[in-house]
């Protein structure tokens, strides 16, 4: 062996410990939770999504929910695969611009059975981050509305509506079909009347605001 | 000689004594004048105060010096952070506290797992509520977001929250339930 070869096979050594040592650094500790060898491929997952912009911490916790319910190793790796494919697909739908929490409640849109049409249709029609109208939409479905009547009742509400007014509009919802409501009549009587509400406030809003000369 | 200066004497002070003719016109210039002098005061002050603050002057520091300046405004801004006694919370990101209630009869622990402790069951454990019975809750601080989670008892037996909608992807076999907090 040349000085020339031996120069060069410790160069590769060393480059190769320094790129290792990089990759160990920059993957999350808390993935160490994962089994030996689930936890490289969670792991280039990850880095996608990190290359691509997508926010990861969701696809950690989606791991970490799998590896603490005792998941079996290629399930939390198709799951976070899943969650990544859904970040994605949120972010098309809302922009670039897109925060992480409303990224995280697009997807979860998406997989309830929202179309993409839907959530574009909130971004336009909020002037305020929209994580809870998708929240509560995914919500509603989860509870057994319809995908249609769900998207109608957020979409005419969302506007005007506080995130506080939504969130009792969906647990409106909910108590109505858990009282014996068909969950589509529940969800228009809920909107309607959370619409009426929201309007009685702003006319009071209105007549509160100080004159002008 | 003495003559001569004398006279000299005695005519500059006739000269002197004479009434002096003054042209009416006179005071009105002046009074012009006057009147066209630049202002002083407020004004004038302030300008040669902005002309002190901003004429570049070279400032001798030793090592010593900075080091000690550089301290004392980073033990200031240390100082001034950490006690705002009249600063407003923050609107966005603001944390909430949220109580987590489920009820778990003959359970010896109950753990609230979720994405807001990453999962980890040792994190918050739930004890049983101060009311009596099967209760047990917890208290959480959550910013604005949605989170999944769900409640682990005796270690083993998953519960989804009976109170909560349930998470639909469920993909681990386990239900999951899901808490939504608003920012506004």
């Amino acid at each position: 062996m040349t000085l020339r070869s031996l120069l060069r096979a410790a160069a590769a050594g060393a480059l190769a410990a320094t790129f290792g040592a990089t990759a160990a650094a920059a993957q999350d500790p808390r993935l160490g939770r994962l089994d030996p060898g689930t936890r490289p491929l969670v792991a280039v997952v990850i880095d996608s999504a990190r290359a691509a912009g997508l926010p990861t911490e969701p696809l950690v916790q989606r791991a970490l929910e799998g590896a603490t319910k005792g998941a079996p190793g290629p399930l939390i790796v198709s799951a976070v695969q899943r969650l990544a494919a859904d970040l994605g697909r949120a972010r098309e739908a809302l922009g670039p611009g897109t925060t992480p929490p409303e990224l995280e409640a697009g997807a979860a849109a998406l997989r309830a059975g929202a179309g993409p049409a839907v959530l574009a249709q909130l971004r336009r029609a909020r002037r305020q981050t929209i994580a809870v109208p998708l929240a509560v939409l995914t919500d509603l479905v989860a509870g057994g509305v319809p995908v249609d009547s769900a998207a109608a009742a957020v979409l005419a509400l969302a506007a005007r509506a506080r995130d506080a007014d939504l969130v009792e509009f969906r647990r409106s919802v909910e108590r109505d079909i858990a009282l014996g409501a068909p969950p589509t009549a529940a969800t228009a009587a809920a909107a309607a009347a959370a619409d009426a509400r929201i309007s009685q406030v702003n006319a009071g809003a209105r007549e509160n605001r100080p004159g002008r000369p | 000689m003495f003559e001569q200066s004398e006279e000299a004497i005695e005519r500059i002070i006739r000269h002197l004594r004479r009434p002096v003719q003054v042209d009416p016109a006179v005071d009105g210039r002046v009074m012009d004048e006057i009147a066209h002098l630049p202002a002083r005061g407020r004004r004038r002050a302030a300008r040669a105060a902005w002309g002190w603050l901003t004429r570049p002057r070279h400032v001798a520091l030793s090592p010593l010096g900075g080091l000690a300046i550089a301290a004392g405004v980073a033990a200031l801004a240390l100082a001034l952070s950490g006690r705002r006694p009249g600063a407003a919370p923050p609107a966005e990101g603001a944390q909430r506290e949220f109580e987590f209630v489920v009820v778990a009869p003959r359970a010896a622990t109950v753990s609230l797992v979720g994405d807001f402790n990453d999962w980890d069951a040792a994190r918050t454990p739930m004890r049983p509520s101060p009311r009596g019975g099967p209760l047990w809750t917890a208290v959480v601080p959550l910013a604005p977001g949605r989170y999944r989670y769900a409640f682990l008892v005796d270690g083993s037996r998953w519960l989804a929250d009976p109170a909560a909608p349930r998470a639909r992807d469920d993909e681990f076999g386990a239900p999951s339930s899901v808490v939504t907090v608003g920012g506004s």
